[in-house]
């Protein structure tokens, strides 16, 4: 009963229009509207979502256990920029995590090997191949928006994800729950 | 096949138009006409009208075994795609890269309806030779919302028919009835909440105007249910949780300090089956949570790994019986119970048959529940050394210990974190549905022969979080998964063939007369001969098999389709085991075969 006559959908409809202007008008990547187009680490999350680190590291970049084993939280990692630049392209020889760099251990050496040396120690190849820049402006993300972080916020979600999207009503707190009536879409049960 | 048919075909579409568009301006007026109602009389009677196939798992016993015999033994070499269908849903969205294809289709008076993995439906007809899609209904799923707590896929696994109504799941959790004619939403009801990792995959049970919805989310923390809503007032009529609360029986078998129980799993993601001589619903209980820390949650743990009988007016509770007490392996026992009657010395025996994801096939008595023959379906298991003959249980349980090691140098646990098991945690079998031949009496597993390593991770109160995994652990694949069709004579409790694949059985089985049919995720649909189980008839996709095949009739013409899309858990959790796998392709499409 509660969705009989979707209420929602007009006013979805004028938010991602909305977005969608936003985005045209002022990102390079034509995905994100909600970090600030100031952001210089928008391409950043841009690179995040589409080689799919949130596949594993979830959008939060704590990661976690579960059916693919554990990535590792990016939120608790002690990684500096440059070890993060250099397993996100040659990813970890012996762990789930895959080489992003076109020619890794191919035409460049990664962690010193080639395929030959790692084996079956070899990581699996990530489902996009990214440009160096890329991998810097993902790592830089990283620095600037998860690395250091605590738990999960709702500010952060909303900056992640499209408003249009419930995904991020689970961080709010309850002061923050009642002035959305999506959040209410459990009660009655 | 082309340049035999082409000529009738444009011939047939040509009349077929003319008829369309003369009857263009009155049919959307016209209301749907009695014959086309789905009522309890003819869900009880799928018999009396074989060319339809009404219910998800074929009838109310979940036999998946159709009686049409013109595609049969002697002529299924001839078997040629007839006609395919493109169909979408294969987007991302949370934590997967692509949605795939699980469903069923179920087959009314020519018409076909489908879901893709998001809960688009689509209803097309097959008259003609040819399939034209009448209409879609979107549901406009929350994808990162629901996407981000579905443990295994973007997945759906089909619909059902009631009254003029097409009745459907969404994996963020809700029912949706749509009006057969104009693809229109009637109403829709949230039945799930993916706040607490809750998503729904199944498609319901259609039992005397109710809906019956099962939940998945046992690697995200939640309380297991299954629920009932009533159709005309779509309001819930019962809401049976699977892990007892405070003072009901049961409870005691969660013996921790952490309140384990509460978050303790027991999902119920596979559609189950109904008894109507003793209104009885009986639905198979997935794994406790979190799923490799077993020591979190000492005791059996009920009413998780169970099969469990409902009382269909009321959803209480009549019977369990348990597979895995204090499951330490991920062993769902989410399968459909079979409902089979088998003569025996002291009259029929009413059964119910469970091919289990610990690698064991059971029969129970489904009148009480308990225990009448059990074996190992696969061909290797490690973690116990066979079942107790009397009640069922594996030789190992202790029902004094709080915590069960069962063979305890592979299980895992807090004193072996890492460990190999077989099977591996998918199983044995998994949610691609069994087939029985009545005639024959030979019920068909699709399984999966594995084994994989398990890493274990001991968990605290703290680290359940809502959206979280909640698993204690996690598996890997260092060993090769292949699989097998393996038929089971129920007569005698015994393997009768076994017909080995080099890939595992993602899709199911339908059983014909003489035939049965499935596929493989390497892209090949299959018919083999029902005793035998040698091939006798192969096509490949080109695609992944995903999904189980089943068989309808239109202008008096057998079919058999199969939707092909290879997505659910395996190419995002399971592929290392496959690696030939890692080639099949995203794709969304929906085949059909004649002869």
């Amino acid at each position: 009963m509660f969705f009989s006559r979707f209420p929602a959908a007009p006013s979805m409809l004028l938010v991602s229009v909305v977005a969608l202007n936003f985005s045209i008008g002022t990102t390079a990547f034509g995905q994100s509207a909600q970090a600030p187009a100031s952001d210089p680490t928008n391409a950043g999350k841009a690179v995040f979502s589409k080689a799919n680190c949130v596949g594993c590291h979830k959008w939060h970049g704590n990661g976690g256990g579960g059916y693919g084993g554990d990535a590792l939280s990016l939120r608790k990692t002690e990684l500096t920029r440059d070890q993060i630049i250099e397993i996100v392209g040659c990813g970890r020889p012996g762990t789930g995590m895959p080489f992003f760099m076109r020619g890794a251990y191919d035409e460049v050496k990664c962690h010193g090997m080639n395929r030959q040396d790692a084996g079956a120690q070899m990581p699996p190849e990530g489902g996009t191949f990214l440009r160096p820049k890329d991998i810097e402006a993902v790592a830089d993300y990283v620095i600037a928006h998860i690395k250091g972080a605590g738990e999960p916020t709702y500010a952060e979600c909303a900056a992640f994800f499209s408003s249009t999207s419930r995904v991020c009503d689970v961080y709010k707190t309850p002061a923050q729950k009642p002035d959305d009536a999506t959040a209410s879409t459990g009660k009655g049960q | 096949m082309e340049r035999f048919s082409g000529h009738t075909r444009i011939s047939a579409r040509a009349r077929l138009l003319a008829i369309a568009v003369t009857a263009a301006g009155m049919a959307a007026a016209l209301p749907t006409s009695a014959a086309d109602e789905v009522n309890q009389e003819r869900l009880l009677n799928v018999e009396k009208e074989p060319g339809n196939w009404l219910h998800h798992h074929q009838n109310y016993s979940a036999h998946r075994f159709s009686t049409l015999k013109e595609i049969n033994r002697d002529n299924v070499k001839n078997l040629k795609v007839a006609w395919t269908l493109h169909l979408g849903g294969i987007e991302g969205g949370g934590i997967w890269s692509h949605g795939g294809l699980e469903g069923t289709p179920i087959a009314e008076n020519g018409f076909l309806y489908v879901t893709d993995g998001w809960g688009s439906v689509y209803k097309i007809d097959a008259h003609g030779g040819r399939g034209v899609l009448v209409w879609k209904m979107d549901p406009k799923t929350d994808r990162d919302w629901a996407g981000a707590v579905a443990c295994c896929g973007v997945d759906n696994r089909g619909v059902a028919l009631w009254g003029d109504l097409v009745i459907s799941h969404t994996l963020d959790g809700r029912l949706i009835a749509t009006n057969k004619e104009t693809g229109q939403v009637a109403w829709q009801r949230t039945v799930a909440d993916p706040d607490k990792g809750e998503t729904i995959t199944g498609a319901p049970l259609i039992v005397k105007n109710m809906a019956i919805t099962g939940v998945a989310g046992a690697e995200y923390g939640i309380r297991g249910w299954i629920a009932a809503t009533d159709l005309t007032t779509q309001k819930e009529v019962w809401r049976t949780y699977t892990i007892p609360g405070k003072g009901e029986p049961g409870i005691e078998t969660w013996k921790d300090s952490n309140n384990a129980a509460a978050a303790g799993g027991g999902s119920t993601w596979v559609t189950g089956t109904y008894d109507p001589a003793t209104d009885t619903i009986i639905w198979g209980i997935g794994n406790p949570g979190p799923d490799w820390d077993s020591a979190y949650r000492p005791g059996d743990n009920l009413y998780t790994d169970s099969s469990l009988a409902l009382d269909a007016t009321t959803g209480k509770i009549k019977w369990h019986f348990q597979h895995t007490p204090n499951d330490p392996y991920d062993y769902d026992s989410v399968a459909e119970n079979v409902l089979v009657d088998i003569p025996g010395p002291g009259g029929p025996q009413k059964l119910a048959l469970e091919a289990d994801r610990n690698g064991f096939a059971y029969a129970i008595d489904r009148t009480n529940g308990k225990f009448v023959w059990g074996l190992p379906f696969v061909k290797k298991v490690t973690w116990t050394k066979g079942l107790d003959p009397e009640s069922g249980k594996p030789i190992e349980y202790d029902p004094n210990k709080a915590v069960q090691t069962y063979i305890a140098s592979v299980t895992p646990s807090r004193t072996n974190m890492e460990t190999d098991i077989c099977p591996g945690n998918m199983g044995g079998k998994n949610w691609p549905p069994t087939a029985y031949n009545p005639d024959l009496k030979l019920w068909y597993i699709p399984v999966i022969e594995s084994c994989n390593r398990i890493k274990v991770e001991v968990m605290t109160p703290d680290k359940l979080k809502p959206r979280e995994f909640w698993t204690g652990g996690g598996p890997s694949q260092p060993f090769r998964i292949t699989g097998s069709v393996t038929a089971i004579d129920v007569t005698t409790g015994k393997i009768a063939q076994k017909m080995e694949t080099p890939f595992p059985n993602l899709g199911g089985m339908l059983a014909t007369p003489d035939l049965v049919f499935t596929g493989q995720p390497s892209g090949e649909v299959m018919a083999l001969d029902a005793k035998s189980l040698q091939k006798l008839w192969e096509f490949n996709t080109g695609g992944g098999v995903n999904a189980p095949p089943m068989t309808f009739t239109v202008d008096g013409k057998q079919y058999v389709a199969i939707l092909v899309g290879l997505g659910g858990a395996w190419d995002k959790w399971f592929i290392d085991s496959t690696p030939e796998l890692k080639k099949i392709q995203p794709g969304s499409m929906l085949y059909v075969f004649a002869l």
